[in-house]
Formats: C-alpha cells, sequence, structure tokens
C-alpha cells in the first residue's frame, strides 16, 4: 500500500509535468500567423528580467477609450493585418478572433499589452534595437480558432516615410493628453 | 564536546579512564553532525537557487525541445532515484534523501518557468505553483525528512495563497462581494492548516522531525499573520478600503485558524500540543477582532501584547526557552514604538528625547531581567 503510494508520488510529477508539456507544445504549434506592429515601449522598463514588454497597435483600431471589449477581429489576408473590428461578446461572426484571456497575466489588459520571453544575450541586443527610434517594432503572434493567441518572435523594420513624418511633426493633441508628472500634482 | 577536551581532562587527573571511556562513548552516541546537515541543507539550497538561475537565463542557443527534453530527465532520474534508494540512502545519511527531494521539487519548479520561456505562455504566477504543488507535495510528504523539504511545502503553499490573493485584488478594488472576500481570507489563511497535519503526523511517522518542522513553520506563519494583522490596525489600513480591506477576508482567515487550533490541541495530546493549538487559535481570535480596533493606538498595541503575551505564556508552560524569550523581546519593542506613538513630540525637544532614551533602557532592562529569571529551561522544541 505505502509503496503504491511512494510509486504514484515520484511517477505524477513526471507524468504531470509531462502532459504540461505535451499541451503547451501543441497550443503554441497551432493556428495562424499575423504580424502585428508594436509601440508604446519604453527602454527603461521594458525588459523586465528575461522578457519584453509591448503594447500591440492593432492596425486601424479606432481608440476606444475605457470601452473594454472583450476580442477583436483580424481582417486582411495572414500573415498581413488590413486592419482589425471590435467584435462584441459573441455577437458577431468573424473568421479570425483574437480574444483577450481573463486568467493571463494582463486580463483585462490582455489585448492591448504582451510579453515574450527572450534570452539573455537577446535581450541586451534588443534594448539597443529599442533605441532606435527609426525603427518600428513587429510581433508575430499565432491566432487560433478560438480565439486565443501567443506572440512567438520580434523583429523591427525601419520606418516608412510616412511613419516618419508623423513622428516628427509636432503633435499638439497628444500633449494635452498626457497626465502632468507626479511632482506637479502633489 | 570533543574527545579531545575529555582526554584532556583525564590528563589532568579530572576523570578517570572508565569515565572518559564512557564519556567518549556517550557523545559519540549521541552527537548530532550539526555541520554536516548544514553542508547538506546549504548545499541542496545552492543547487535549488543555481537551476532557477540556470533556467532564467534562457539559453536560446539550445533547442526547446533539447531542453525540456533533458530537464525531464534529470526530474524523472531523481524520482527514480528517491524510490528505489530512499531506504539505503536514508541509512547512510538522512540528509542526503532530504538533499535529492529538494533538488527534485526545485527543478520541478523551473520546469514550469522553462515550458513558459519555450513556449510563451505567460500565466499568473499562482497557477504555475499550484500545479506544482499539487504534483510534487505527495512526494514531498511522503520523503521529507528535516526543515528543508517542510519549509519547500509550506513556504510553497503560503507563496501561493499570497500570489492568488494578490492576482485577484490587483484588478479589481471595487467589486468585492462579502462571500468573494470570504474565500480570499480562507485561502491566506489555509496553509496554517498544515500544522495539523504535522502536529498528527509527527507521533505516527518514522520522520517525526519533517512533521514537527512543517507544524513550527505553519505555527510561524499564523502567528506572523496574525502580527501583521495588528500591525495593520495600528496603521489604521483596515478603513482604507483598499485591497488589503480585507475586515470580512479577515473572518475568513480567522475562522480557519481558531478552527486548526482547536483541532490541534485534540490530535495532539500534551502539553506541547495543547500550547501550540492554542496559540493558532489565539491568533485566529487576534485576525479576526483586529478590525474592530482599526487606527485606535492603544487598543491595536494592548491587542498586540496580549497576542504576545499569550505566546510567552505559552512558551512559559510548555518549556519553549527560545519562543518565551523572542515574545518578551517582541513585546518590549511593541512597548518602545507605543510610546512613540503615543508622544511623538517627545522627540522633538531635548528633555523628551532624553526621557523616552531612558524609558528604551528601562524597558530593555526589564525585559531582559524577565527573560533571564523566568524563561524556562531548555527542553524539547515545539
Amino acid at each position: 500500500m505505502i509503496r503504491l503510494a511512494r510509486l504514484a508520488a515520484v511517477v505524477a510529477p513526471v507524468l504531470g509535468l509531462g502532459a504540461l508539456w505535451f499541451q503547451s507544445d501543441r497550443t503554441y504549434h497551432t493556428g495562424t500567423e499575423w504580424e502585428v506592429p508594436i509601440q508604446g515601449y519604453d527602454p527603461r522598463d521594458y525588459l523586465r528580467g528575461h522578457y519584453v514588454e509591448f503594447q500591440y497597435d492593432w492596425p486601424e483600431g479606432e481608440y476606444l477609450g475605457d470601452i473594454h471589449y472583450e476580442a477583436l477581429c483580424l481582417v486582411g489576408k495572414a500573415p498581413t493585418i488590413e486592419r482589425v473590428r471590435w467584435l462584441n461578446k459573441g455577437s458577431e461572426t468573424c473568421d479570425h478572433p483574437v480574444r483577450k484571456n481573463p486568467g493571463g497575466v494582463y486580463r483585462g489588459d490582455g489585448l492591448f499589452f504582451g510579453r515574450l520571453y527572450i534570452g539573455q544575450e537577446r535581450a541586451a541586443q534588443l534594448e539597443e534595437e529599442l533605441r532606435n527610434r527609426d525603427q518600428r517594432g513587429i510581433v508575430t503572434i499565432r491566432q487560433r480558432e478560438d480565439g486565443s493567441f501567443t506572440p512567438i518572435s520580434i523583429r523591427f523594420r525601419p520606418l516608412t516615410p510616412a511613419e516618419r513624418a508623423e513622428r516628427d511633426a509636432p503633435n499638439e493633441g497628444a500633449e494635452d493628453l498626457r497626465p502632468p508628472p507626479p511632482i506637479m500634482s502633489q | 564536546m570533543s574527545a579531545r577536551k575529555i582526554a584532556e581532562w583525564h590528563g589532568a587527573g579530572l576523570i578517570d579512564a572508565g569515565t572518559r571511556d564512557r564519556l567518549i562513548a556517550y557523545e559519540a552516541e549521541h552527537a548530532r553532525p550539526l555541520v554536516l546537515w548544514a553542508v547538506w541543507g546549504i548545499g541542496a539550497l545552492a543547487i535549488g537557487l543555481g537551476l532557477v538561475s540556470v533556467v532564467a537565463a534562457n539559453w536560446e542557443d539550445i533547442p526547446g525541445l533539447l531542453r525540456l527534453s533533458v530537464h525531464l530527465a534529470l526530474i524523472a532520474g531523481l524520482a527514480g532515484l528517491v524510490f528505489l534508494r530512499e531506504g539505503r540512502l536514508a541509512d547512510r545519511s538522512p540528509w542526503a534523501v532530504e538533499a535529492l527531494v529538494f533538488v527534485t521539487a526545485a527543478l520541478g519548479l523551473t520546469f514550469f518557468g522553462h515550458l513558459g520561456q519555450v513556449y510563451q505562455t505567460s500565466s499568473p504566477l499562482w497557477q504555475p505553483l499550484a500545479a506544482w504543488l499539487v504534483l510534487f507535495a505527495p512526494l514531498l510528504l511522503l520523503t521529507g525528512r528535516g526543515w528543508p523539504t517542510a519549509l519547500v511545502v509550506v513556504g510553497g503553499a503560503v507563496w501561493c495563497a499570497w500570489e492568488y490573493f494578490d492576482a485577484m485584488t490587483g484588478y479589481r478594488i471595487s467589486d468585492w462581494g462579502t462571500a468573494w472576500s470570504y474565500w480570499l481570507g480562507t485561502v491566506l489563511a489555509l496553509p496554517i492548516v498544515l500544522a495539523l497535519a504535522g502536529g498528527g503526523m509527527r507521533a505516527r511517522s518514522q520522520r517525526p522531525d519533517f512533521w514537527r518542522r512543517m507544524e513550527q513553520l505553519a505555527l510561524a506563519y499564523a502567528v506572523a499573520l496574525a502580527t501583521a494583522a495588528c500591525a495593520y490596525a495600528s496603521l489604521g489600513v483596515f478603513g482604507q478600503q483598499g485591497p488589503l480591506e480585507i475586515g470580512m477576508a479577515t473572518l475568513g482567515c480567522g475562522g480557519v485558524a481558531v478552527l486548526t487550533g482547536l483541532a490541534l490541541v485534540a490530535a495532539r495530546p500534551g502539553t506541547s500540543g495543547r500550547m501550540a493549538g492554542s496559540i493558532i487559535a489565539g491568533a485566529g481570535l487576534v485576525l479576526m477582532l483586529a478590525p474592530e480596533v482599526d487606527d485606535l493606538d492603544v487598543p491595536a498595541a494592548l491587542m498586540f501584547m496580549a497576542f504576545w503575551t499569550g505566546i510567552a505564556a505559552a512558551a512559559l508552560v510548555a518549556h519553549w526557552r527560545g519562543v518565551f524569550q523572542l515574545a518578551v523581546g517582541v513585546i518590549a519593542a511593541r512597548l518602545i514604538i507605543l510610546s512613540f506613538e503615543l508622544a511623538a513630540d517627545l522627540l522633538t525637544n531635548g528633555l523628551g528625547l532624553i526621557a523616552s532614551g531612558l524609558m528604551i533602557l528601562g524597558v530593555a532592562w526589564a525585559a531582559v531581567r524577565v527573560s533571564k529569571r523566568f524563561a524556562p529551561s531548555s527542553e524539547t522544541e515545539a
């Protein structure tokens, strides 16, 4: 009896971890790859430990303020997203949905923020690249039919002339939206 | 006591040859190889920490599949070794088994991080921690022999409970339902229940040291929770409606502690068991009552001191010398803090400063006197 319990106690961890591995592997390798521009990274706190944190910049998705939809719909032909459409809870049909995961690390903000684990050496390189403002970060995500998705890689491309012009133009509206620095509000 | 010393005494004519031989035989039989234990313990801890940082460095040059295969093979190998050779290893040194199990558990925990790196799965920390506890607790409970594995079980449970609490409260501050608060409080208190397992098993198991450590660690967690609740009351945290506004949660938390304490009194006959159970039940009462004295300087401090006086009394009855001395020290420190709470302006003039300095010296002197005079002689620990 006790021998059986001991056998179960050593077999269970190995089998459990193996099953988790199998499941993670299967989930990771299913899905369609899409390329999503990212923005909003701050080189100072961007690399926490060995992952990069980024903000998705969904193409042509209108700014929604505080309204948090459950999902959005990718429109285009993989891997290029032409535009995105926000979805109300399960009411609309969509071929390529992307849903937030309330149990994930970013909870309600799962459609806005993401992270990608990378190696120690690569982290240092990437931090260097992120300081270069003439580049645009692109994250490849793997989107599955049930709406779950996983970021799988990150790359950079030079800004297009149009993007460069937009970046350099004085943007008064954006200035006004910024909250005052903490020292001013005390 | 070294054999060299005993030989010296014999040489000086203090003891005869027979006494010398009997002393040496006695010492050899009762020697506690503390250094050896420390070496095993520290070695296992260092390997565990090393594994965490090796995995965290995330070697991308090695394919994920290969890395994970090696990792899982290591776990399987060590688990197999524990299963097949446990008895023989334990006969030679219980600490070898202890270190082996500890390292296996550490490898298991890092496997979750490793999976996350290779497959980009990011979930709140409590989920992998809970899965790890479910998978590895049976192994730890069936083979643990000392404090490192007991610490892994109790520490893992506490860590998981707080990560869960943190994840559930971090993003939802406004919608506190009563049932939800009770649930969160109960989860925070769940590690205390391990004291019951420890207390119940220590007389029955062939590994009493493991269960005793587990009971002690869970008891220490209960005391830490109650002490923190007193500190929150002193700071007025309960009234702030924040995530720590756990008035209701504290009721759930305290309930679990009180029930555990009472059950422990029933489960472990003898003075030591009664006292340990009483301390845990007392901690539960403090947890439940702490919101009532929120932001009241004197009542909050009195509750704190009453709790620790209770611990000192229990230690006196059960002959736990170290615990008694700790309790006296804690009460003295709280008295000093109270004096500053009540008369913060004392510090602004020289005379006040001298008065508070004298008072601190007085309290310290009294504490040392009480500790020396009344401390029970050291016997078996809790």
